[in-house]
């Protein structure tokens, strides 16, 4: 198999010292058991692949893709290996080889017809401030949220200006299409030509940081907690939970800002038993809701039920993809826990 | 070795706990050391009454078997060489008792060693053998090392804290060894020398370990050093002088650049540090401990002594110690850090001429060797590092390890303080123990005649470890 991708990590994967201290958190690794589902076992997987001692095969394949680039690993890593980089490259190597996912494909589809994931024509609520804002397909869809939350930037003295996005191209990107990733590219940029810009999607945000090194996008959060000390609130009186998203917490390191936000909107919070940098992944990240549904509702059934033995009925979160995901799960196992985004909140408490 | 007959294995465990497919035995072939050689297949058993049928089949076909726990070996301990069954026993994670007024407790091999001592923790109690690896290390994996850690220098390493075990045979039967009690007098204490057999002489299916009431109180102090030979005179001295440190660890400039770039840790740019702590019940033993240590250091021209109880501030300067391992391979573009000549023991007063020999050997061998450990134990971290890519770079650090051993060999020390033989120091190890491996040999042919438990490692390991097995780096 032809490595162009993998091999401009052989030097990154020499750095792990295989100490499998990454077995520790990784969710998958706990739901499957075998060393192959583990960060450790990825790479090795992923050097393999690289020295030719292995050859590609479907089974190498589902082991590379089941994975939700949660960053678990890498968060517990002596060496900051750079595994999530180092696992899109296998894939972008293995999809090049032809192993293929029907369900990628179709998804992908979606994005190069509609320029968004869900494959629809999507009116975006388009308003003409100064502040260039990013939706992201998941809120692009939620219109009458994505109303709300814009809003709130409003209330906070922020005008924001919406136009006719497109896909930041992250779903090419964590499924190894890195042709079509470049194409995506140039059509984000063409549609939202500004280098500064507040992004309302917390994994849009964290693929736009690591690939559009020119773009200073800023995270809704990021705006909210410099400004909202500064105006009064109500005070909800609500007892709530908060899942840390994977690209927030671990990605950018944000954990006190939603925590500081819900202090300030009156929410008492209750923590799950792994929270912070530390938090489980609802499993909704990495394409393993596409690449492997029934395995990433599992581990979002598992959040819930952490949630839920908290004896809270509101889990709060700002991941949009974590909230579909959670909200799913928790719809579908009797509706005892409402499943909100914290911008809902805050959107209750100020507007 | 006959054909393994996967579906025999799959009657036995199940048919989800058997792995055949040639991307699980690749992953199962590795483990933290240079080496690798895939397994033939992969079975996690659940029970002892698995574990016993998986061993009559495979004693009666002489397929060999190599039991795994998390796989954080250094030395290729769970690479297996050649082939067979890997028994992979994280499924074996149970806590069977705690017994705090009996002060042991009762494992299962597969439980990781912080998930013990969490559960200890609200009785009172700790597991102390510590590596640095305790976050996912296995019991099982840590009697196969005879593991140990930051704390051995007060506490001992694992076989000083294993009471008894259970142990299945390489022919299937299971005995019982050991004590529930402090002492035993009688008989040959096998469960001692099942301590440290890496894995060649039984399964271990239950560990009975001693445990010790956890200190109320403890303190820890950094020295900083302008030579690395005072830091080790220092350390010399506070192990001679009688001080009872909980933790004694030194820590040259290579591993204080490596942790500070990797982790950003800020830790004093000097020749190198010590870092000391001292526990107990009551703060005047504990002061008086960390003082009496904090002299001896200044005596020994250390300065800027600190000292805290601070928690969070001990837990910092930790987490630093427990990853320098991995750090080191971003100390330097391009050089990587491999697990080889990692681990000897010295006699407490060679710590400080044998720091400084480490440094001239790495100077005259063309590698970067750094100088860390749990130096009041007479433990010495190395690591060799270099261009793992370059075929000549090898030869370097096969020379460079072989005179370092070489060398603490004559200064009365040993091969592996902590980490164990395997494969990689195999050669090292059998020319120190020349004159005692066929009493070594004999044990082995004793329990495992047909030489199936992880075979071909410590005394029957081949004498050149370069070729041993496949390396696990891409040479040129």
């Amino acid at each position: 198999m032809e490595t162009k991708y993998l091999k401009e990590w052989e030097n990154e994967l020499n750095i792990c010292i295989r100490c499998a201290y990454c077995f520790e958190g990784c969710p998958i690794f706990k739901q499957l058991g075998w060393e192959a589902d583990g960060a450790r076992g990825k790479l090795v997987l992923s050097y393999g692949l690289l020295s030719g001692e292995l050859k590609p095969s479907k089974y190498i394949a589902d082991k590379i893709f089941q994975c939700s680039f949660c960053q678990d690993c890498m968060e517990r890593c002596s060496a900051n290996v750079r595994v999530i980089d180092i696992l899109t490259a296998a894939r972008a190597d293995l999809v090049n080889a032809g192993f293929k996912y029907d369900a990628h494909l179709e998804l992908l589809d979606k994005i190069k017809r509609t320029g968004n994931i869900f494959g629809e024509e999507i009116e975006p609520p388009i308003q003409d401030g100064e502040t260039p804002v990013l939706l992201g397909c998941r809120l692009l869809e939620r219109k009458d949220d994505s109303i709300r939350y814009l809003e709130i930037l409003k209330k906070l003295g922020i005008k924001p200006k919406v136009v006719d996005e497109t896909c930041c191209g992250m779903p090419f990107g964590v499924l190894g299409y890195k042709e079509d990733l470049k194409k995506q590219q140039e059509k984000f940029r063409k549609r939202l030509p500004y280098k500064e810009f507040i992004c309302m999607c917390t994994t849009c945000m964290f693929f736009i940081m690591k690939n559009y090194p020119d773009l200073k996008p800023k995270y809704v959060i990021e705006e909210i907690a410099e400004r909202l000390p500064h105006y009064n609130t109500k005070k909800l009186g609500l007892k709530a939970t908060y899942h840390d998203p994977c690209n927030l917490a671990r990605g950018m390191g944000m954990v006190n800002e939603p925590r500081e936000i819900l202090k300030q909107i009156g929410v008492e919070l209750v923590e799950l038993p792994t929270h912070g940098k530390q938090a489980e992944c609802c499993g909704g990240g990495g394409g393993l809701l596409t690449t492997d549904n029934p395995l990433a509702k599992k581990l979002s059934e598992k959040r819930v039920n952490q949630a839920l033995d908290l004896g809270v009925d509101t889990l709060t979160t700002l991941c949009p993809t974590c909230e579909f995901n959670l909200g799913d799960v928790a719809k579908k196992n009797g509706g005892k826990l409402k499943v909100i985004n914290l911008l809902d909140l805050v959107y209750e408490a100020i507007c | 070795m006959r054909d393994i007959e996967t579906e025999k294995l799959k009657s036995i465990v199940g048919e989800k706990n058997v792995q055949d497919d040639p991307a699980d035995l690749y992953v199962y072939g590795s483990d933290a050391s240079v080496h690798e050689s895939p397994a033939s297949v992969v079975v996690k058993p659940k029970t002892i009454e698995e574990i016993q049928q998986i061993m009559c089949y495979a004693n009666d076909e002489l397929i060999p078997v190599i039991p795994r726990g998390s796989a954080s070996s250094t030395s290729g301990h769970t690479v297996p060489i050649d082939g067979g069954i890997v028994m992979d026993l994280k499924l074996m994670n149970r806590i069977l008792e705690i017994r705090p007024e009996d002060i042991y407790c009762k494992v299962e091999p597969g439980v990781i060693d912080d998930d013990l001592n969490r559960a200890l923790k609200p009785h009172g109690f700790f597991w102390p053998p510590a590596p640095a690896s305790s976050r996912i290390a296995t019991i099982g994996g840590e009697i196969g090392a005879n593991a140990s850690g930051m704390r051995s220098v007060k506490y001992g390493a694992t076989r000083d804290s294993v009471l008894g075990m259970k142990v299945i045979l390489a022919n299937g039967d299971l005995i019982t060894l050991g004590s529930n009690t402090r002492v035993a007098t009688a008989g040959y204490p096998i469960e001692r020398i099942i301590v440290g057999s890496e894995g060649t002489l039984g399964i271990v299916v239950e560990a009975t370990l001693k445990i010790v009431p956890l200190p109320k109180l403890r303190c820890m102090g950094i020295a900083k050093f302008n030579k690395v030979e005072d830091a080790g005179k220092a350390v010399t001295d506070v192990i001679s002088s009688g001080a009872s440190p909980s933790m004694l660890e030194l820590m040259d400039n290579i591993g204080i650049t490596a942790v500070n770039k990797n982790l950003n840790l800020g830790l004093p740019d000097v020749a190198a540090i010590i870092l000391f702590e001292a526990d107990g019940m009551i703060k005047e033993s504990v002061d008086y401990e960390m003082e009496k240590i904090k002299n001896i250091c200044e005596k020994d021209k250390g300065f800027n002594i600190e000292m805290s109880y601070d928690a969070k501030e001990r837990t910092r300067i930790y987490t630093g110690r427990k990853k320098l391992f991995a750090s080191l391979s971003r100390y330097k573009e391009g050089i990587i850090c491999t697990d080889l000549a990692d681990d000897m023991a010295v006699p407490n007063s060679k710590i400080a001429e044998t720091a400084h020999e480490i440094h001239k050997i790495a100077e005259r061998n063309n590698v970067i060797m750094s100088v860390y450990g749990h130096c009041g134990s007479g433990v010495l971290h190395t690591k060799i590092m270099f261009d793992v890519t370059n075929k000549k770079k090898w030869d370097d650090a096969s020379k460079a390890a072989s005179e370092l051993y070489d060398y603490v060999h004559s200064v009365g020390g040993t091969t592996s303080g902590e980490h164990g033989i395997a494969l990689s120091k195999a050669p090292f190890w059998k020319k120190e123990k020349a004159d005692s491996l066929n009493v070594m040999r004999s044990i082995k042919k004793a329990l495992d005649p047909n030489n199936i438990l992880n075979p071909h490692k410590l005394q029957d390991a081949p004498d050149n470890w370069l070729t041993a097995t496949r390396l696990r780096y891409r040479v040129r």
